[in-house]
């Protein structure tokens, strides 16, 4: 009979700190699975691959670098898995990454993050900045503009705060926010999240569900992102009744960009954040303010990774100064919130003062004018100068066919770095001088955008056209804009045949 | 509040049904009875009988000399023997007067009892203190300083909350004990001066809860209300404020309240009715360390050992024995301790090896304690050895409910370092 000593209390919760993360891990796994499934139905296989492929390559660079350390410092390599958990490092950060980015920019952002973030530290529980963040800075500011060509449509459609950006943060005129919010299928499909922008950022709906269930399971303190949010609300409500918008813009800085995203990940992060409640509170609506005077008035369309860093520097101050009894400290702690939420009104306040509706530039480009006398076709982003190609000439009577390779903008067909061009069929009246008719023959250009091209509303535009009326002109396909100009540089080529 | 508080309390896992719906099983001592020279912490004990000398059930053995007055009944009738030194759950051996039981169990009047119908107030405050009731929620405070002065005392609240996890005894002990809670009720509240009564309980308890209301019916003074099952809702400062929505310094009386134990009503209406001090003890025996958990009733000074022998012996070799409930109660590294005057359980777990990691820094202590503190932050101020920081984060007002160590997710013992934390605190106040 062996009779122990143990100092009391000898009674535990089945809660442990392993079981945390793991909730952790599956409900952002959940959202990365979301994330994975649009990219496969909406936009193809080989965006899905690509999703899929970002999420291994972070798993594997977060786990590779602490078996390294922990093989360095001698220790069990499982045991140190096991409470250090770098896969939830490596989940969260590449939640931030959006679709276009190449592997490498993933790998070497999630290293820093898990080494320079966390271990250098001391590991799990040590660390100041929260290691997920530290690699999305590091990929914002150290590979800003390293994208795939393979996935550049994509880039090519403006997330909704970098079109926010452009705008100035403030739209005051009706028809104007309609046309705005229009272009993202209003507040509902910004919510929603059916659009190309960070791998977990965009369902705000789905993000909330998950937020709810960890706060029900009591993973994360459902008060932090509840004081977020509501933080983020209050304040561009605010800025939004100062400048005359509806509730709209409020909304539309919840559902946009990665705040929702953060509200339930990252600054929900424990080890980072303070350990009272007010601390936390505090913490939270510190985050807020940044994220929205980054926003409305700083370089970037999005403030809130840097938000985050910002407050973990403060985070060992806040629990300072929520020192103390907390029930003799009650008057202290809402004089402490009160400041904080003031202080940080009249900045955000003083800050939108500075901030104007930029009208947008009428856009040329729904008409292109295809003659070629004069400089007829809108200049196309300055990388990309697709080269048109006559490669056959068949007379028939007065119709003469041409058949024309065109390579276009984001052929991604391919994946050798050997784009294949579109081919089209044109067909030229030389008796009356029209467009009789343009098809594709073969088309190789990125599936869900550049084949909207390939549609009688658009293609049928050209018949009829006179090959010397210096007005021609066709609307394009909104969205494939560059495609549609590579077809009208195709016809251009096959009159240009025809009229020498 | 609790938004920027933390909820201050927690649902618990009570194991409670293993022992819940069980009658309660009288238990013997085998020989001889071991009466601790004791009381709590104080150990200047006036004993009134020598070796050899002849007593019975309810004999005044022996008193407590210093400004508080409890005295201490022989539990058998039988021969005085030697004093002993021995593992008293304290944790500390103390001084025991062994008394070998004849097994007759004679009884004899402690004092003369009181109709507490025609006894004045000033009466009855009186007979508290000479009969030495005590506080039975394990403090031992000598209850009759509660009544000494009431000033503005609006209600009384008697506790039968009992929210540590596996204990049932006062629930055992109240259920077979209904008539004599309603005569130590109406007594303490003639004594408080206050219009009304309520019994305080968990709304688990639904058997106990439909009983109180059945026999209260009629007596508007006297209601029950129902409590979260939460922990640790029996401390006295989380009950007031669950109840009045009221904070207090030093005492419930600042808030117009006064606060008994469920048993201590009991105990003072026995000695009202029969004369008698606390001679046995109702005394839970739970845990997955133990073939068969029961209630037992025994005599006070009756070893530990022979009662788990008596009801079934071990579950494992491996055990922990904790004098109390597994969140505040003692574990005792044997099982030869005897139960005192004051105990309500024995909890016996097996030894399951904890392994603690690093702290994760999310704060569930500092959301759950119920007193208000930081936990998380006395142990990095106790760490640090800054005292300065300690006095400011009041660990002092720390009452070790254990809830800290309970959630922390990490394993880690916070409580034990609150604990350093008030000894560090005490020693530079000596």
């Amino acid at each position: 009979m062996k009779f122990n000593f143990r100092v009391s209390p000898n009674y535990r919760t089945p809660l442990s700190t392993q079981r945390v993360m793991w909730e952790v891990t599956a409900a952002i796994s959940v959202v990365l699975a979301f994330a994975v499934f649009y990219y496969f139905t909406e936009l193809g296989t080989d965006y899905g691959i690509h999703a899929v492929l970002m999420i291994l390559t972070s798993l594997a660079v977060a786990i590779g670098t602490e078996v390294l350390w922990a093989l360095f410092y001698k220790k069990n390599i499982l045991k140190h898995l096991n409470t250090s958990f770098p896969w939830v490092i490596a989940l969260i950060f590449v939640g931030t990454m959006s679709i276009n980015r190449p592997l490498y920019v993933s790998a070497v952002s999630v290293f820093a993050g898990v080494f320079f973030g966390k271990l250098v530290f001391g590991g799990f529980g040590y660390n100041i900045f929260n290691p997920a963040g530290v690699g999305r800075a590091v990929a914002a500011l150290s590979f800003s503009g390293f994208v795939t060509n393979k996935f550049a449509d994509v880039v090519t459609g403006a997330t909704a705060n970098q079109v926010m950006q452009g705008l100035g943060w403030v739209i005051t005129k009706p028809e104007a926010v309609d046309a705005f919010l229009n272009q993202f299928g209003g507040l509902s499909g910004l919510a929603i999240g059916f659009y190309p922008a960070s791998l977990g950022e965009t369902s705000t709906i789905l993000l909330l569900l998950v937020g709810i269930y960890l706060s029900v399971r009591k993973i994360i303190d459902w008060k932090v992102p509840l004081t977020f949010i509501g933080s983020i609300f209050i304040f561009t409500y605010a800025i939004a009744l100062f400048k005359g918008m509806g509730v709209w813009y409020p909304l539309f800085h919840i559902v946009s960009g990665g705040a929702m995203y953060a509200a339930v990940f990252m600054i929900t992060d424990p080890v980072t954040t303070p350990t009272s409640s007010i601390g936390r509170i505090l913490f939270a609506m510190g985050v807020a303010i940044f994220v929205v005077i980054i926003r409305i008035k700083a370089n970037l369309p999005e403030g809130v990774v840097y938000g985050i860093l910002f407050m973990n520097m403060l985070s060992p101050l806040l629990d300072q100064i929520t020192d103390g009894w907390v029930f003799k400290e009650m008057k202290k702690f809402y004089i402490q919130i009160g400041t904080l939420f003031v202080a940080g009104l009249a900045v955000i306040l003083l800050v939108a003062s500075q901030i104007s509706y930029n009208e947008p530039v009428v856009e040329v480009e729904p008409v292109v004018v295809i003659n070629l006398k004069g400089e007829p076709v809108v200049v196309l982003a300055e990388a990309v100068s697709p080269t048109a190609l006559v490669v056959s000439e068949t007379a028939e009577g007065d119709v003469t066919t041409f058949v024309v390779n065109i390579n276009g903008y984001a052929f991604q067909s391919d994946h050798d770095d050997d784009p294949q061009p579109n081919t089209l069929e044109i067909k030229v009246n030389t008796a009356t001088q029209t467009v009789e008719s343009v098809s594709y023959v073969t088309f190789s250009d990125s599936p869900n955008i550049g084949d909207k091209t390939n549609s009688d509303v658009f293609l049928s535009q050209f018949v009829g056209l006179s090959i010397v009326d210096e007005a021609a002109s066709v609307d394009v396909v909104s969205g494939a804009t560059i495609t549609s100009q590579s077809v009208v540089r195709a016809v251009r080529a096959a009159i240009a045949a025809a009229l020498d | 509040m609790s938004f920027l508080t933390g909820p201050g309390r927690e649902h618990l896992n009570g194991h409670k049904e293993e022992t819940l719906h069980n009658e309660i099983v009288r238990v013997k001592p085998k020989k001889e009875v071991f009466v601790p020279l004791n009381n709590g912490s104080a150990t200047k004990v006036d004993v009134y009988v020598n070796e050899g000398d002849k007593v019975l059930v309810g004999t005044l053995l022996a008193r407590r000399n210093d400004h508080f007055n409890v005295p201490i009944y022989s539990p058998v009738s039988g021969v005085v023997g030697a004093k002993k030194n021995m593992m008293h759950s304290v944790l500390k051996p103390q001084e025991h007067l062994i008394i070998e039981d004849d097994g007759k169990y004679e009884k004899v009047e402690s004092f003369k009892p009181l109709d507490y119908t025609v006894a004045s107030r000033e009466e009855l405050v009186n007979f508290m203190m000479e009969a030495g009731i005590v506080g039975c929620g394990g403090a031992g405070f000598p209850s009759y300083l509660k009544y000494k002065n009431p000033v503005d005392i609006n209600t009384l609240i008697i506790n039968a909350v009992e929210c540590e996890p596996y204990i049932t005894s006062d629930y055992r002990f109240t259920k077979e004990s209904l008539e004599d809670l309603l005569v130590g009720v109406r007594a303490l509240l003639k004594m408080s001066t206050a219009p009304k009564a309520i019994i305080a309980i968990k709304k688990s308890k639904k058997e106990m809860c439909e009983q109180l209301e059945a026999v209260l019916k009629g007596d508007p003074s006297i209601s029950v209300f129902k409590t979260p099952d939460v922990y640790p809702m029996g401390w006295e400062r989380t009950l007031v404020y669950e109840f009045a929505k009221k904070r207090y310094n030093r005492l419930p009386s600042e808030v117009g309240i006064i606060v008994n134990n469920v048993t201590t009503a009991i105990a003072f209406a026995r000695a009202l009715q029969y004369g008698e001090g606390i001679v046995e003890k109702v005394v839970t025996f739970s845990g997955d360390g133990l073939k068969s958990p029961t209630n037992v009733r025994v005599p006070f000074g009756t070893k530990v050992s022979e009662i788990v022998a008596q009801i079934g012996g071990y579950a494992s070799e491996d055990v922990l024995v904790i004098a109390g409930g597994p969140m505040m109660g003692k574990t005792i590294p044997t099982d030869e301790f005897v139960i005192t005057n004051y105990s309500n359980a024995i909890t016996i777990l097996k030894n399951v090896k904890v392994e603690e990691m690093a702290c994760m820094r999310c704060g569930r202590c500092n959301d759950t304690c119920p007193a208000g503190l930081l936990p998380v932050r006395i142990n990095n101020a106790e760490k640090a050895k800054d005292l300065d920081l300690i006095v400011k984060l009041s660990a002092d007002q720390c009452i070790e409910c254990g809830l800290c160590t309970y959630v922390c997710p990490s394993k880690i013992d916070v409580t034990e370092g609150v604990r350093r934390a008030k000894r560090a605190l005490a020693l530079r106040k000596g």
